[in-house]
Order: structure tokens, then C-alpha cells, then sequence
């Protein structure tokens, strides 16, 4: 092949003319289908619809109900909606790989994602643990005396976002460019070419403005992640601004927005269960497990099969692409009793952290996938701080009694029909409107 | 809005481009030739929108969006769908010839349907399959048959006599008009691939039947059941053949009556690959693509032809008067506008291609339509042009053609998965032509029939869809 360089799978470049075709055979992957075995009760073009990213939930019973997997010609994947099969996905690293956010985004800019170091998890740790609170409350007192407010925005975007910026450590007059270029970046990871392009200008503006800084803090560091990243001990050197930039963009902080933001939803929608958390916190904690799995923000995540394998009856290619739907493994009425139904003390839901193939006591768990797989360790390893999702859960917590603290005669406000929705197909699905008016505690 | 918020809250009240139901694929349709804006990156390049592929608009008037591929994106990551478009000719065609680097496992849309076929495989099984298969259409026992491809047109055409639907064949004031879709070119490539199979004249009817659900029920599409179905009646009835046939073998015969050679379904039950006869499921699944293959392509190919022709009318009137000129019309028509849009293709290794990282085992068409309108080779490529100097219409050949200036056009594909039908559909439609214009005095098109483009008047572009029905005006007598 002329204007074409063969890189193999281990990275190095194969020379031309030297692979033997003589012996290169293929055979049958995908088989053929049997009268018995159409895919007639949906359309593939109806997962890419407007109707699936306002509600995705009928059409992702249909696909666990009748085609555990199915092969959906028009986006070129495989959907998988069953509770065991959707973590079985998620746990078989030695079959599946998930490809990083800066592979969508097209960010092809050398930098490395350093959110796996130990430093740098104890700074997220530390940083979100110890500020969670103290920001709820700040978010709060934005509104507390106003008597209504937007608790999307107001609360559970802006308090993620708090966190985020609190965790770097910027200086209070970047936090606003900061603030536009950060979600430019991350909403960048998208087959939207307008968003896209955004994304990757919004990673070089992001670079350029943490160069300085990084620099500084390397010089005078702090307890904040941008110095942890600045004065990591690396064989290969220091970190950049770079490495910096793809590490955020890896980083899951819409999980966290999107689950205070459904969870509230779903708190308001029915005057009984908000009145069961007032009466018992402990319970409180438990609607944001359920929030997980009722209403998970991330609906689904994309991973790729290293070799072909065979799974669910059917044979997935090499790269062929897997589509694991947390948010109908999470409806599964295998797993869960009347999973569409959003219970705050559900007693079939696991109330600790899961481990392993998502469960504990027996119990599965939510899945929710911008959290990562489960620990397979029995308990977390002494080195390490907790988990992200426990991190997510605890601070969706503290911040929620915060607000529950604050106000009183917390209610939607009348005639008002929020609902959760992706605001574009791929995108996480969450609810973006949630007015209310409440009486200043 | 908020009291001490660092940062503008309205970055969040963005409402969603959702709350639009239908929006997501409506994009607006342009005149012919020009691309909707979808946005520009700030050193002017364009941006592309895959949702394009998915919309009427480039339905219709796909080629402004391939040129902006070509020209900007000649690999093109289409990340909503999860596939790789490659578009510029000479990468096409390199893709094509590599046929170990980028093999053809991906075509499980049709495989779900029609079975394991050579379209499938790649290196040394797809070779066995291929000459086993492929000769039977090709060479001398084909030309023997192009009397019988005669007969078959003219015996359609007579037919047209007793046909009772106006909406197919009508007359009135010395005028006859006829919809050449149904009265000749939806049926007759089905007509002749029968004939070269073997299949018994009875059976034809069913056969039809069974090609059209198995077309239109291809992996993906709404009519899956229907097409799953008509691939089970095919195997049900092929199964009792190929029992009949393996015990006693069936002939074609000439015009004379001399027996030309065996029929292809006779010789695939006398085939063995590796010491092993082929399984009733294989040669089904052959027979399937042989109809699948050789049915829609070649109706496309003829009506394309007609529809062409007629809107230029010199280069219609030079084909009246110069018979040889029908072979150029037909390869200048597939140039322009081919019936099948492309392949598509798995890559083995992990590739980078224009600058492109592509993983490997990714999904990528090779779009064979860009490949025929790439300016990189022909000349002005939008333009229909049978007397054009850049373009090779000479026989098909499998290693392709790129001397004097002149190209093969794609439509047929090039290398080892070249169409092995090339031969035969070129001889049913340029045949089936000549036969035709003895019989249509004068013919023109029924404007106020044909389906208009937007502004309500000129005639519908063909973009991706061939012409689906042509209706013909002619003098009588
Ligand atoms: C104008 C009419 C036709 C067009 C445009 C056309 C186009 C094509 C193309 C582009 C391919 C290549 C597939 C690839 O590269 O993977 C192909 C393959 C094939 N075609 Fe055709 N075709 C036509 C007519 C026919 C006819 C009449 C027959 C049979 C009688 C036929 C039988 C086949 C078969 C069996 C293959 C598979 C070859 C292989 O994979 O080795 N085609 N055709």
C-alpha cells in the first residue's frame, strides 16, 4: 500500500511486502440469521433518536427483552442490556478495553493521563473530602434567601464544578474562563463536529493557561491537584501542562453533577420520598445508590473487543464495538423488582460498596459506569484512597444534607415538569431545569 | 444569578438540542451540487457532520459532502457511527488490492441474510471459492449464452402487449408510454441469472419474489423478518434441486440445441473444496448472492443509463447512430452513478492513513461513489460524458486500469474481490438496450410522471438510489 504506514498492534511499523499472503486466510464472523432471529421490534435508527436521548428507557427494554445482543448495522456495534452481561463486559479486561475520552475527542497531543498515580488519587481524595461540605454550603447561600432557585444549575452543576476548581486551586479570576473552557473541553468528547472543535481549541487554551502555572507550583506546591501533577516523581520526566490537561479530561466530575441533579429529580417528584429522608438521613444515601441505578447520568460506555470472542451467542470481531448499557442493565428486572420504579430503601440493592462482578451481601449494585469498575480487593488496599465511587456517593450525600438542612417546604415549583434528558445523543442524560421554591430554613 | 459563584451559571442553561423531536437527520435540501454549512474550524477548514449520511438531503445530493471528504477529511472518522470513510480513488484502490491488510469480514449485513459468501472472505478461501464459482460467469460458456440474453429481452418486450396496467404501458394518439422499470429492467437481470443458474422456468415467479425480500431485507432494515424468510424458502427450494441435480446433472444449451456446458448449480454440486463437497447451505448462500449481486445492480445500471442519456440529448442521438457507443454509455453511466455505493472493509493491522490513527479491526467504506467522482482522476466528474478522455471502457480487468491518462471506473470494484459479474451485466444492459431502441421510436422521458426535485420542476438527481421507475414516451408505428 502506497500512501499508507502499517503500524502493527504493538505499535511497531510493518515493512511493506513482507506479509505472507499466501497463507492468510478469514472465515465466517458474522453468521447467518435464522427466520426466528430478526431484529424487527426496533429500528437502529431509533437508538440515535431525539426519543431515545429524552427517554432511552423503552427502547433499551425492547434490546434486553428480546436481543440480549444486538447487532445494530447503523452504528457499527453490539448492544449489551443485561444486568450480568453489561458487568461482565465491564470486568473482562483481558477481552474488552475501554479507549480513552482523548480518542473520541481526536486530542492527539502526546499528553498522558496521570489519574491513576497514587499522589494524584490522594489530592482528588483529600481535596473533595475535605471542601465538600463547606462548598454545599457556599452553592446553598447563593440562594437560601431567595426563596426559589434552580437546583440543576444552581445546585448540583455549580457545586461540581466548585469542587473541581477548589481541588486546583485557582485563583478566583480564572475560575469563570477556566469554568468555559474546562466543559468546552469535556463536551468536545462527542461525534458533534461543532462541539468537537470547540473541545480540542478549548485542550490547547486549557494547556497553554496551566503552563505557567504548573511551573509555580512545582516551585511552591500546595495540597491541590495541580501541584500533586506538578511534583510527581516520573522515570520519564516531569509532567506537563499536557499530561495535566489529558488527566482532567479523563476525570469524571459530570457523574457527580448528573446524579445530584437526577437524584433531586427524583426526591421532588414525589412528596413521600423527600419526606423519608428528611425523617431518616440515614436514608439519604441509600436514594443516591438508588439514584445510580434508577437514573444513572452516564447511560452507557463503549468498550472494544481486543480479540474476537464469543459472547451472548454471538461472535464479536476483533475492534468490534460493544456498547454496555448501564441504564438498562440497571432496569433488569432479573436483578432488580419493579426496576422502573425508583424506591429509596430498596431492599434489593446493595447498600455497601460493591466489589467484583458489582455486588456485596449478595446485592448488586447500580451500575454506574463513569466510576469505573468495582475493586476486586476485599477491602481498599492500605496505599490507596477510596474508591471513586465512594467518593461520589459520600460527597452526593454531604452536599444533598446540606441543602435538606437549609431549606424547608422544599417543592417544584408549581406547573414545572422537569425530566432528564441528553442533551445530545451520546451525552450524559440528566436533568438540566429543576425549579423550585422552598422557605429558608 | 447566584451569590459568590465564580464562574457564569448560564454556561449550563444551554436547553437541549433534543427538545426537537425529529430534528437529529433534518437537515435542509440544497440545489444540487451544493453542500449545507456545518460549520467551519477556525483555520477555515470545513467541519463535517455525520449525521449528513444519515439524511435525505444526502440521499440525493451526496456529491458536494464527498467532495468536501476527499478534499478535507480523505479519512473520515465517523464517530456517531463508528466507522472509517475512505473516499480519494487512489486510496480506494490501494485498500482494494490489499486484501490481507484490509479484508472484507465486515459484511455481516448482508451475510445475516444471505449466508457465508465469498463477499466475506479473504485470502486463500475467498480464492478457492472464486474460481470455483467465478468462471461460470465469465468467458466462453457466457458468450454462448448472449443468444439467450437476447431472447429474454425480446421476449419481455413482446409481452408488453398483454400487459393491463396503465401504469406500466399505456397508449393514446399514436404516443406509447411505458415504465421501464416494470416492464423490462426490474426483471430481466433476475431473468438471465436464473437461466445461467439453472433454475426451471416455473420457478422464476417465486424467485423474483424471494430476490426482492432478501434485497430489502438486508441486515439492519425494517423488512429483516421478510428477509430472513424469503432466505429460508430459497434454501427450501434449492435444497430439493441441488438433491436432484447431484444425482442427475442438467445442461445449458445453445440456440442449435447443443449442450454448451453444465449448468452452475450442477457444477457446484459436483465442487469439492479441501476433498469436501459443498454443503446445500453453501451453494444456497452463492445462489443468493449471485441474485443478490447480479439483480438490483444491473436494473440500476440500465434505468441509470436510460434516464442519463435522455437528458442529453446529443450524446443520446451519438448512441443512436453509432452502436459501438453503448459501451461507453454503460461505463460512463456506473462512473456517474453506480448502483452500489461501496465496500466495506476490515483493517488487520492498526493503520494510519492520512494522518488518521485507525485501530485495528475497524469498520471502513471504501466509498466507490467518491472514488468515480474524484477530480483527482476525471476530469469535471460531476459531468455525465460518454465521450470523456479519462475514462477506460475497455473489458473489466481484475488488476484495473490507470495508462494514457485513462482510469477504470470503481463501480465494479478492482483487485480480488473485482465484480465477477462486470462481464455478464454489461452485455444484459447494453444487449437489452440496442433491443430496446429498435422497439421505442423516438423515446423521451414523461416528465409529468418522474419524481421532481426541489424546486418542483427539474428532474430528481439519482444521488444514492437509482432511478426507481422510468416512464417513457415513444411514436408508435
Ligand atoms: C452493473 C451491475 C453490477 C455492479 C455495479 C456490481 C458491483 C459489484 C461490486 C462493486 C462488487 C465488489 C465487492 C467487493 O469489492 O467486495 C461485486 C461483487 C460481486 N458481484 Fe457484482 N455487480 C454487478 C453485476 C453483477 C452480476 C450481474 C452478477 C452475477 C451474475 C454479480 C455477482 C457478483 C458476485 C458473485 C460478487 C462477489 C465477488 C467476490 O467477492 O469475489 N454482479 N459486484
Amino acid at each position: 500500500m502506497k500512501a499508507t504506514e502499517v503500524i502493527g498492534a504493538n505499535g511497531v511499523a510493518i515493512p511493506q511486502g513482507t506479509r505472507g499472503s499466501a497463507g492468510f486466510r478469514t472465515y465466517e464472523v458474522h453468521q447467518r440469521e435464522r427466520v426466528g432471529q430478526s431484529t424487527e421490534k426496533i429500528k437502529p435508527i431509533q437508538l440515535v433518536s431525539p426519543e431515545f436521548a429524552r427517554n432511552p428507557y423503552p427502547f433499551l427494554d425492547i434490546l434486553r427483552e428480546n436481543y440480549p445482543c444486538f447487532r445494530d448495522w447503523l452504528s457499527n456495534c453490539y448492544w449489551v442490556t443485561r444486568y450480568n452481561d453489561v458487568t461482565s463486559i465491564f470486568t473482562d479486561d483481558a477481552n474488552f478495553e475501554t479507549r480513552p475520552k482523548r480518542w473520541m475527542l481526536g486530542l492527539d497531543n502526546g499528553g498522558s493521563n496521570l489519574g491513576g498515580e497514587v499522589p494524584v488519587l490522594t489530592a482528588i481524595a483529600n481535596g473533595i473530602d475535605g471542601n465538600a461540605a463547606r462548598l454545599a454550603e457556599q452553592a446553598v447561600s447563593g440562594f437560601a434567601g431567595r426563596g426559589r432557585a434552580d437546583l440543576a444549575i444552581e445546585f448540583a452543576a455549580r457545586f461540581a464544578l466548585e469542587l473541581l476548581l477548589n481541588l486546583l486551586d485557582l485563583p478566583e479570576r480564572d475560575a469563570d474562563r477556566f469554568a468555559g473552557h474546562y466543559l468546552a473541553m469535556k463536551r468536545g468528547v462527542t461525534w458533534e463536529p461543532r462541539l468537537r472543535q470547540r473541545g480540542l481549541e478549548a485542550a490547547g487554551e486549557l494547556e497553554r493557561y496551566f503552563e505557567p502555572l504548573l511551573e509555580r507550583r512545582r516551585a511552591d506546591p500546595g495540597a491541590d491537584l495541580v501541584s500533586a501533577i506538578a511534583t510527581l516523581d516520573r522515570e520519564d520526566g516531569r509532567a506537563s501542562a499536557r499530561d495535566l490537561v489529558v488527566t482532567l479530561l479523563e476525570l469524571d466530575f459530570d457523574t457527580l453533577h448528573g446524579t445530584l441533579a437526577n437524584l433531586w429529580l427524583r426526591l421532588l417528584e414525589e412528596s413521600g420520598r423527600l419526606q423519608s429522608v428528611r425523617d431518616e438521613p440515614r436514608f439519604l444515601k441509600l436514594a443516591v445508590l438508588e439514584t445510580f441505578r434508577h437514573s444513572t447520568p452516564v447511560l452507557q460506555a463503549m468498550r472494544f473487543a481486543r480479540h474476537e470472542v464469543e459472547r451472548f451467542g454471538r461472535l464479536i470481531p476483533e475492534g468490534g464495538l460493544v456498547v454496555c448499557s448501564a441504564a438498562a442493565g440497571n432496569r433488569d428486572p432479573r436483578i432488580f423488582r419493579n426496576p422502573d420504579e425508583f424506591i429509596v430503601n430498596r431492599k434489593d440493592l446493595c447498600h455497601r460498596e460493591a466489589r467484583g462482578q458489582y455486588r456485596t451481601d449478595g446485592l448488586a449494585t447500580g451500575i454506574t459506569v463513569g466510576l469505573g469498575p468495582p475493586s476486586k480487593h476485599p477491602a481498599i488496599p492500605e496505599d490507596r484512597p477510596r474508591s471513586a465511587f465512594a467518593i461520589a456517593r459520600d460527597t452526593a450525600v454531604t452536599a444533598s444534607a446540606v441543602l435538606l438542612d437549609a431549606l424547608d417546604d422544599l417543592q417544584l415549583e408549581p406547573g414545572a415538569e422537569p425530566y432528564p434528558v441528553c442533551r445530545r445523543i451520546g451525552e450524559m442524560h440528566a436533568c438540566w431545569r429543576l425549579p423550585v421554591r422552598f422557605r429558608k430554613a | 444569578m447566584s451569590g459568590g459563584c465564580p464562574f457564569a451559571l448560564d454556561i449550563f442553561a444551554e436547553p437541549a438540542a433534543t427538545d426537537d423531536p425529529g430534528a437529529q437527520f433534518n437537515f435542509p435540501l440544497m440545489p444540487e451540487g451544493e453542500a449545507v454549512d456545518m460549520g467551519h474550524a477556525p483555520d477555515g477548514t470545513p467541519l463535517f457532520d455525520p449525521r449528513i449520511l444519515n439524511s435525505a438531503e444526502f440521499m440525493r445530493n451526496p456529491y458536494p459532502y464527498y467532495r468536501l471528504l476527499r478534499d478535507h477529511y480523505p479519512v473520515f472518522h465517523d464517530r456517531l457511527c463508528n466507522t472509517y470513510y475512505v473516499t480519494r480513488y487512489e486510496d480506494i484502490t490501494n485498500c482494494y488490492f490489499d486484501d490481507e491488510g484490509f479484508n472484507t469480514i465486515p459484511k455481516g449485513s448482508s451475510s445475516g441474510v444471505l449466508g457465508n459468501t465469498q463477499l466475506e472472505l479473504s485470502g486463500v478461501e475467498h480464492r478457492r471459492r472464486r474460481n470455483l464459482y467465478g468462471q461460470h460467469l465469465v468467458g466462453r460458456s457466457l458468450r454462448n449464452r448472449i443468444p439467450a440474453i437476447q431472447r429474454q429481452a425480446r421476449g419481455m418486450i413482446e409481452a408488453w402487449e398483454r400487459i393491463d396496467d396503465p401504469r406500466v404501458v399505456s397508449k393514446s394518439n399514436g404516443v406509447g408510454t411505458v415504465e421501464l422499470g416494470r416492464a423490462f429492467a426490474n426483471e430481466f437481470p433476475i431473468r438471465v441469472v436464473c437461466e445461467v443458474l439453472g433454475f426451471p422456468k416455473e420457478a422464476q415467479d417465486d424467485f423474483y419474489y424471494w430476490y426482492n425480500s432478501m434485497m430489502s431485507g438486508l441486515g439492519g432494515s425494517q423488512t429483516h423478518q421478510q428477509g430472513l424468510e424469503a432466505r429460508q424458502h430459497l434454501e427450501d427450494y434449492v435444497e430439493g434441486i441441488v438433491e436432484a441435480r447431484r444425482k442427475e446433472p442438467t445442461w445449458l444449451y445453445d440456440e442449435a440445441g447443443n449442450p454448451i456446458s453444465k449448468d452452475i448449480i450442477t457444477k457446484l454440486c459436483e465442487t469439492r473444496v479441501d476433498g469436501d463437497f459443498l454443503s446445500t447451505e453453501e451453494i444456497t448462500s452463492n445462489i443468493a448472492l449471485v441474485v443478490g449481486g447480479g439483480g438490483e445492480t444491473t436494473r440500476g445500471a440500465i434505468l441509470n443509463m436510460w434516464y442519463l442519456l435522455l437528458q442529453h440529448a446529443e450524446q443520446f442521438e451519438a448512441v443512436c447512430n453509432d452502436d459501438a457507443l453503448w459501451d461507453t454509455a454503460f461505463h460512463e453511466t456506473l462512473r456517474h452513478s453506480s448502483s452500489i455505493g461501496g465496500q466495506p472493509r476490515h483493517n488487520t493491522y492498526d493503520v494510519v492513513m492520512h494522518g488518521v490513527k485507525v485501530p485495528a479491526g475497524s469498520l471502513m467504506q471504501m466509498v466507490d461513489f467518491s472514488a468515480n467522482h474524484d477530480e483527482r482522476i476525471f476530469k469535471d466528474p460531476e459531468t455525465f460524458n460518454i465521450f470523456r478522455d479519462d475514462l477506460y471502457s475497455g473489458k473489466i480487468l481484475r488488476s484495473g486500469y490507470n495508462r494514457d491518462g485513462r482510469h477504470n471506473h470503481m463501480a465494479f470494484g478492482v483487485g480480488p474481490h473485482l465484480c465477477p459479474g462486470a462481464w455478464i451485466s454489461h452485455q444484459e444492459a447494453v444487449e437489452g438496450s440496442r433491443i430496446l431502441l429498435k422497439h421505442l421510436k423516438n423515446p423521451r422521458i414523461n416528465v409529468g410522471r418522474m419524481p421532481k426535485d426541489i424546486d418542483g420542476e427539474s428532474l430528481r438527481p439519482i444521488g444514492l438510489m437509482s432511478v426507481r421507475e422510468l416512464h417513457l414516451d415513444y411514436d408508435l408505428g
